[in-house]
């Protein structure tokens, strides 16, 4: 599901503050991150407060030598009857105090070169990043164990400090590039044209929204300084008679612990750090989820492609009639679920003919993306068909139900009887394939006999249809224009020859001339092939040029169909009419369907009556109480308002 | 390739900042360190060594400018001074003795580990909300065990209880290193151990990243564009999910290797394995000054050498790079 759709479906328009909220930190909310939470906050609690409680001196000498746990003694004892569960609570207190203030220095320092370098750009930024990049590739370790090999004295702090020397380069690139593209957007350039100071910018406008990845990176930089100082104190690099995890194990191993069986000394030390590391990660999942929302669905695997259960099978819908090619019954999509789910498509009913171009059109919330998806069966969670058929009559066969089809019958369907072209042809396309090979693999996933030179024929001569150069065929999508990417895809659609080409807003990207031409090229082919074409766009008076029939939507219904001379002619719904009477004539300048004053409805509030009702200039009270059902007005014209219907006798005008 | 051009120009300026910094740190150092060792081994040490010694840390005042000049053209010259470890061994030599082993131990490991993780991370991302999600604590428990720590449970068990491998060195020592079968299955034995450590303690750096970035790409438009195309799930999977997905991994090569390489001295150390880890080692302890330094240029220029096979990689994973601008 792109970015779009999801937009398309669910509308960011002044979400209430609770929902939103909500969602965002779903993310940190989740048992991951809470599990993180709690491991973390028992080892600071221990560190904090352990050596108070267990007041046993962790140096004290004492003849229990190499004593296993017991009650005296509960983690046992050393081989100079030292008490290893003290060395372990003063253990975690001096190694969080390194790793945490090696992460403060490494994240401070992080933060200045991160903030600047993105922030001034220019020979700042080149020297600055460059800094950080060298960094980041000399290896670590060793820099340290040379740097501590020099140090005269190895106090915990000092070690640190070279730590955090180490470790910031990291954190600083990720700044970086988050600084850079926060800096171009629009709330900061206000503040920039606003005269307000540089470090004011930073602080208030930039930083706040860094928060998720500075947090991140310290955290990562407290589980590396722990790792690291463990290395150290192991080695003897650092000062040993502080009991730190790794002091302790640099004395077990010293004095062969393993060896003499004595694992309850060598085993807890590590044990904290490999938990506590565990436990940083843990948060960090969390943040990611936060961070990135992609990685927040749950349950979405490779069977997304899910089948309506049969037992929710109706029969078949009632037109028969031979030159039917694709019938959409009674369609019902949610994101979500729940009293939560929204109701993105709400009942939708379509009709296409073969060869005919239907148009479908409206505002980005009004479900039609959705629409596309659902017909393809493409829709991801948390969008999910809940109801309805979506017949395909094979020619001269009986029809099937996409919505039941099996993950075989459904891959077989696909792209060869339809075929999709979507919005964004930058993105549609594989970035690090050839068109060649991009169009290649459909012919060899459905027609598996074809020879490599059947199937390179083919890709050349669906090139030319579309007036691509067929030497553009082992270009690169980076290599091609806008225009040229919009022709391979559809190039791409036809490569099958399918029965219906469903188009989601297949120009919007493009400027005038190359859409038209597009366009024209569509219908030319469309002429030539005999395919059927759904064709959605939020341009009604392009619609009005190119489609047969039109249906228009509005709250994820359809809320007037018709044949596009009559719509053009006599729209009925208050709505429709205001979109047409808003361009002035139909080869005028184009007019999107923004002409009405209002937003797009929230489909998270659900109201009775008419959805249209906030914004309409025709309301009746009526209005608010009776939702409008799609009812004929004339001979396949419908409208769903309440204007055109037979209604009750005690409603009054406004 | 103008891509690879640039790149190679900033591997030019990092080996640079690496000999410059190993310049600096002995003689920015709090405490003089060298002068320090120097009268701590007044009279024991080889007087050739003092000078050696004095010469290298600029002790014998010079300029810090002409300081510098020697000092690069000795390295220019392969000349890194003598260990007094194994004096009067060059110190060039007693790398050269050592790097081929980690090479061989570190480079496999951390294929075998990139590999098998970035394999697991596809499938786990794929079929996220599954079972395979497992993965992802499981590994992450690993990855923050210290590489020694692990190691030496792993040695305890496996060698010393078990006896299943060796205990400590890269052969047996009664072989000589040449290409006999005796030998190199010796080596092999005894590199196994230290391999899966840093296998198993490096694997959840790939799994993960490879694992969100699967997530993500797989609602990118030209997947679900796979998917419409009918295609099969392993193609769409494989061809345009992860063939995308893996971009940034071996983009952010880097910083996985820098782990990787700290870990693995920490590996040699703890199972005596012959390699430059173990030396560096050896060389803090008996403040084998320029060993230590040489043994840390050299690391570094491997790690250099390493991520410019990356990029060479990443150039032909990805067309976009190879823009001709
Ligand atoms: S039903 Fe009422 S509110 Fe809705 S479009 Fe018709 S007149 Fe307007």
């Amino acid at each position: 599901m792109s970015a779009e759709a999801i937009a398309d479906a669910v509308p960011t328009a002044q979400p209430g503050p609770k929902a939103s909220t909500r969602s965002r930190f779903a993310g940190l909310r989740s048992a991951k991150t809470m599990t993180g939470l709690v491991m973390f906050g028992v080892f600071v609690l221990a560190g904090a407060f352990g050596p108070l409680v267990w007041r046993k001196d962790p140096s004290a000498l004492s003849n229990d030598i190499l004593q296993p746990p017991s009650g005296a003694h509960w983690f046992g004892t050393t081989q100079t009857g030292q008490d290893i569960l003290a060395q372990v609570l003063v253990g975690t207190r001096v190694s969080l105090l390194v790793g945490v203030t090696a992460a403060v220095l490494a994240t401070v320092l992080s933060l200045l070169v991160g903030l600047t370098a993105g922030y001034v750009g220019g020979l700042t930024d080149e020297l600055f990043s460059a800094l950080a990049n060298v960094f980041l590739v000399i290896p670590a370790l060793p820099l340290v164990v040379v740097l501590a090999g020099y140090l005269p004295t190895r106090g915990s702090l000092t070690v640190a400090v070279v730590i955090s020397l180490t470790g910031w380069s990291w954190g600083a690139r990720i700044l970086r590039a988050q600084t850079l593209s926060i800096r171009r957007r629009d709330f900061v350039e206000a503040a920039r044209a606003t005269g307000e100071r540089p470090i004011r910018i930073i602080l208030f406008e930039i930083l706040p929204n860094e928060f998720a990845i500075v947090a991140s990176s310290f955290l990562f930089t407290i589980v590396f300084a722990i790792l690291t100082q463990a290395g150290l104190a192991f080695l003897g690099l650092s000062d040993v008679t502080t009991w730190s995890w790794g002091g302790i194990l640099y004395w077990a191993q010293n004095n062969q612990a393993l060896q003499s069986g004595a694992w309850w000394w060598f085993v807890p030390p590590g044990l904290c750090i490999a938990v506590i590391g565990m436990a940083l990660a843990l948060i960090n999942f969390g943040i990611d989820e936060f961070v990135n929302p992609r990685l927040r669905v749950q349950k979405l695997g490779p069977k997304r492609a899910r089948r309506m259960p049969m037992a929710k099978s109706r029969p078949l819908p009632a037109s028969r009639r031979t030159d039917v090619v694709l019938e959409v019954t009674d369609l019902h999509v949610n994101y979500g679920e729940g009293p939560d789910a929204v109701k993105a498509v709400d009942g939708v009913d379509l009709v296409l003919r073969r060869g005919e171009v239907l148009g479908i059109a409206g505002e980005s919330g009004s479900g039609k993306s959705t629409l596309a998806y659902a017909i393809t069966r493409l829709l991801r969670p948390p969008g999910e068909v809940v109801s309805g058929s979506i017949h395909y009559w094979p020619r001269g066969e009986e029809p099937v139900d996409v919505l039941r089809m099996s993950a075989d019958e459904l891959r077989a369907f696909r792209w060869a009887e339809l075929a999709i072209v979507f919005q964004s042809a930058m993105n549609s396309l594989n970035p690090v394939l050839t068109l060649r090979v991009q169009m290649a693999d459909a012919l060899t996933a459905h027609r598996p006999g074809t020879t490599s030179q059947q199937r390179d024929a083919r890709v050349v001569e669906v090139m030319t249809m579309v007036g691509l150069p067929a030497d553009r065929a082992d270009a690169y999508p980076h290599e091609l224009s806008g225009g040229m990417r919009q022709r391979a895809l559809i190039a791409m659609a036809l490569v099958l020859e399918p029965d219906v080409l469903v188009l989601d807003e297949p120009t919007t990207a493009l400027d005038v001339v190359v859409q038209r031409q597009i366009l024209n090229q569509i219908m030319a082919l469309r002429e030539q092939l005999g395919f059927a074409v759904v064709f959605i766009t939020h341009d009604l008076s392009l619609l009005i040029e190119v489609a047969d029939r039109i249906a228009i939507m509005y709250a994820g219904r359809v809320i007037e169909t018709g044949s596009a001379s009559e719509l053009y002619r006599s729209p009925q719904h208050p709505y429709s009419d205001g979109l047409l009477r808003s361009f002035p004539h139909l080869h005028g300048p184009r007019k999107v369907l923004t002409g009405i004053p209002g937003t797009p409805p929230d489909l998270r509030i659900i109201a009775p009556g008419c959805p249209f009702q906030p914004r309409c200039g025709q309301a009746i009270a009526a209005c608010t109480t009776t939702m409008p059902l799609l009812l004929a007005t004339t001979e396949g014209h419908q409208v769903a308002c309440l204007l055109t219907q037979p209604r009750s006798s005690d409603d009054d005008e406004l | 390739m103008r891509y690879l051009a640039r790149r190679f120009a900033f591997y030019l300026i990092t080996a640079w900042a690496a000999l410059t910094l190993n310049f600096l740190i002995p003689r920015l150092m709090p405490g003089d360190p060298a002068q320090a060792l120097l009268s701590r081994f007044r009279g024991r040490l080889d007087p050739r060594a003092t000078e050696a010694l004095t010469a290298m840390f600029g002790l014998n005042n010079e300029s810090m400018w002409s300081q510098y000049r020697t000092y690069l053209a000795d390295l220019g010259k392969g000349d890194f001074g003598l260990s007094f470890t194994f004096f009067p061994t060059p110190v060039g030599t007693v790398i050269m003795d050592s790097l081929w082993w980690t090479i061989v131990l570190v480079g496999i490991a951390t294929v075998v580990s990139f590999v098998v993780g970035t394999l697991l991370g596809i499938v786990a991302g794929w079929k996220r909300g599954s079972r395979w999600d497992q993965l992802l604590p499981i590994t992450t428990f690993f990855s923050s065990i210290p590489y020694f720590w692990f190691g030496l449970i792993v040695l305890f068990v496996l060698s010393g209880e078990l006896r299943l491998f060796p205990l400590s060195g890269g052969y047996s020592s009664w072989l000589s290193v040449d290409f006999s079968w005796a030998f190199l299955s010796s080596a092999f034995k005894h590199a196994i151990l230290p391999g899966l450590t840093i296998v198993i303690a490096s694997i959840a750096g790939w799994l993960i990243p490879m694992r969100n970035m699967m997530v993500t790409t797989m609602s990118d438009d030209y997947v679900v564009l796979a998917e419409a195309k009918g295609l099969a799930p392993r193609r769409v999977m494989l061809n345009y999910a992860a063939r995308n997905a893996i971009l940034p991994s071996v983009a952010t090569f880097t910083m996985s290797l820098g782990f990787v390489v700290g870990g693995a001295v920490l590996t040699e150390i703890v199972f005596g394995y012959p390699g430059i880890g173990n030396n560096l080692y050896q060389a803090v302890i008996n403040e084998d000054f320029p060993l230590m330094q040489g043994i840390f240029l050299i690391i570094t220029f491997v790690v250099l050498l390493a991520n410019f096979l990356a990029d060479l990689v990443y150039v032909w994973l990805d067309p976009r790079t190879r823009v001709e601008a």
